[in-house]
């Protein structure tokens, strides 16, 4: 896969405190806010039904199952983190057209969630959305 | 009264019905309607738009029979039995998959509430009514016009006012029109504390010093024009503060400037500048 | 009191030095510094450096949290880490029952040495259903959200553009992404950031 470039946000899930994200572990069952996972928009018919990356001209995102891992960096500040897929997500078709950059390196469109425990890993939580490239190696 | 209000069901119930039967069996985004409802955990992916869609022949078989003469009590009792599967539906949607969406009279998303359990609720007691009926609707509205439009109109905005899915089309606009008429959000002024974040976060200078940042922000100050923000560092296993000033009135990633500050001694470690100083506000400080 | 403001002014001098003379001491070689590697924390797997869940007491500089999987951390917070609870603030201002997301280091005898910790903060997407004076309410997939506006606080982000702190263009019917801090047990937050599509 050619690494995908897009914008990467966080949710969490699992038996979490707060209104939240997902309900429960996920479309997998197994999502935890604590473990390095991932919402995915292309893990099944039923899932990219919801999420329609294609409505935003968002090509080559690969259907990828339970467990697949992905490894995202943050653009801003090049950190990087392996996560496993855990659930479907996010809406990409919500926000269309989104923009967000650092310096020249931007992303557009909403591609990849993580969980706090990983979106912590690469960025701070509070905000809330950075520009990414996602990738498999 | 009540005669004429349960003559006039069967014309509700097969609107409804009908309406419902349009949805399911003529829109072009039945398929994503499916895949969001909890149709697919009752019956599966493969079955859930063919079940779909054989509901909304069967919601269009009945709807006609309760709209075109004469008039049949079993009509009705059919009616009511499947508002009461509806019902039934609903309930199960609500406990086994609460974030689905009902599929019901839109293919707007809108997750099962209260009020699509109570639009259930009043199928149901219209369709018993309309089993009480003695003659045809249209006979009863052309007896009574003005009473029987009040009545269907009743009743078309209870049903309305019990489908979330239709909100978007009366409810959201009033709302909106409130907003434009009231302002609840009038603008405030100043520069966010995450537009400051932002730019720094943009600038050479942060992602010169970032992999030495530990901690999220940590403190920020605005002084003469320029506002600080303060994160915990790390160098050469020293603990430090990694402190950027950025113009609060320069919104240019390369007027952010950094320094490094020992946290026992105060000794500036690192300082990187952005753009030159005449790009910033002065602020008058006094070197340590 | 005091020892602020000297800490600050010596921070600020620091930060603006080249503006008052001082020159460049250390230096970063630019990109040398720009690490890329991956966490080395296996996908999919728990992060022993990162903890969540509710505060369940608060003893001297440690906070006792239950995790959401019923896990025990105990958490050392110290002059260097710092809080978000809507906005940056002070050790002193978290309560036991608050939600929270900590990161730091894992310290041999179990502690987490938190470097950032992020009391109550949620993430949540929704439809805004309608709007009153400084408060949004909100659909989150069928769940009602009471989202307020504060003062001099909240920001808002249109189409990925700098944030604002005008909020007046958010629309109903309109989908949000809302950052904000939880009010506990209640289904209220504060808004810190809107993201809303233009």
């Amino acid at each position: 896969m050619v690494a995908l470039r897009g914008e990467v946000s966080w949710f969490c899930c699992g038996s979490a405190w707060g209104p939240c994200g997902t309900a429960g572990g996920g479309a997998c069952g197994t999502c935890r806010s604590a473990n390095y996972q991932h919402a995915w928009p292309n893990t099944s018919d039923a899932c990219l039904a919801i999420t329609r990356p294609d409505a935003c001209g968002v090509t080559g995102m690969s259907r990828r199952g339970c467990g697949f891992r992905h490894y995202t960096t943050n653009l801003c500040n090049g950190a990087r983190v392996g996560t496993t897929i855990a659930d479907c997500g996010p809406q990409t078709d919500l926000f269309c057209g989104e923009r967000t950059c650092c310096g020249s390196a931007c992303g557009s469109n909403r591609i990849i969630d993580l969980t706090p425990a990983a979106y912590s890993a690469i960025a701070s939580l509070t905000t809330g959305l950075r520009p990414c490239s996602v990738d498999t190696v | 009264m009540i005669e004429l209000i349960a003559a006039l069901q069967p014309l509700v119930v097969g609107a409804v019905l009908l309406w419902s039967a349009r949805v399911k069996l003529l829109s072009r985004h039945a398929a994503a309607t499916v895949d969001r409802s909890a149709l697919v955990r009752l019956v599966g992916h493969s079955r859930a738009l063919p079940a779909y869609r054989l509901l909304g022949g069967f919601e269009l078989t009945l709807g006609g029979l309760l709209l075109l003469p004469p008039a049949q009590p079993w009509e009705a009792v059919a009616a009511a039995a499947l508002a009461a599967g509806f019902l039934g539906y609903l309930g199960y949607a609500r406990r086994v998959a609460p974030t689905s969406s009902c599929g019901c009279l839109s293919t707007q998303t809108a997750p099962v509430s209260g009020r699509s359990l109570g639009r259930a609720g009043l199928l149901i007691a219209a369709a018993g009514l309309a089993a009480s009926a003695g003659g045809g609707w249209f006979t009863a509205l052309t007896a009574r016009p003005t009473g029987g439009t009040v009545v269907l109109l009743v009743e078309l905005a209870a049903v309305v006012a019990l489908s979330p899915e239709l909100d978007r089309n009366w409810l959201l606009p009033l709302r909106q029109l409130r907003m434009r008429i009231t302002h609840p959000l009038r603008g405030t002024s100043g520069v966010p504390l995450l537009a400051t974040v932002q730019q720094l976060q943009r600038s050479d200078a942060y992602r010169q010093v970032s992999p030495l940042l530990r901690s999220d922000v940590r403190e920020h100050w605005d002084d003469d024009g320029w506002r600080f923000v303060g994160h915990a560092a790390r160098y050469q296993g020293r603990p430090a503060t990694a402190v950027f000033a950025v113009p609060l009135a320069d919104p240019e990633p390369t007027s952010v400037r950094v320094a490094v500050v020992d946290e026992a001694t105060g000794q500036t470690l690192i300082s990187l500048a952005g753009a030159p100083p005449a790009a910033g506000p002065h602020l008058t400080v006094v070197p340590a | 009191m005091n020892q602020t403001l000297d800490r600050r002014r010596l921070l600020a001098t620091a930060a603006l030095g080249g503006m008052v003379g001082a020159t460049g001491l250390g230096s970063l070689a630019p990109d040398a510094a720009f690490a890329a590697e991956a966490s080395a924390i296996e996908p999919g797997l728990p992060d022993p450096n990162f903890a969540e869940g509710r505060i369940s007491k608060i003893s001297g500089n440690m906070l006792l949290v239950t995790g959401s999987d019923t896990v025990l951390h105990s958490i050392r917070v110290t002059d260097g880490t710092s809080i978000w609870k809507l906005r940056p603030t002070t050790f002193d201002r978290v309560a036991t029952g608050d939600g929270l997301y900590a990161r730091g280091v894992r310290l041999p005898d179990g502690t987490l040495a938190a470097d950032s910790v992020w009391v109550n903060i949620v993430n949540v997407h929704g439809h805004i259903t309608s709007v009153g004076r400084n408060v949004l309410h909100l659909d989150h997939k069928g769940q009602r959200i009471v989202a307020h506006v504060v003062p001099q606080v909240s920001a808002a982000v249109y189409n990925g553009a700098p944030a604002v702190s005008d909020l007046s263009l958010l629309r109903v019917g309109r989908h949000v992404q809302v950052l904000g801090a939880w009010h506990p047990d209640t289904n209220e937050i504060d808004i810190a950031t809107v993201y809303a599509a233009a």
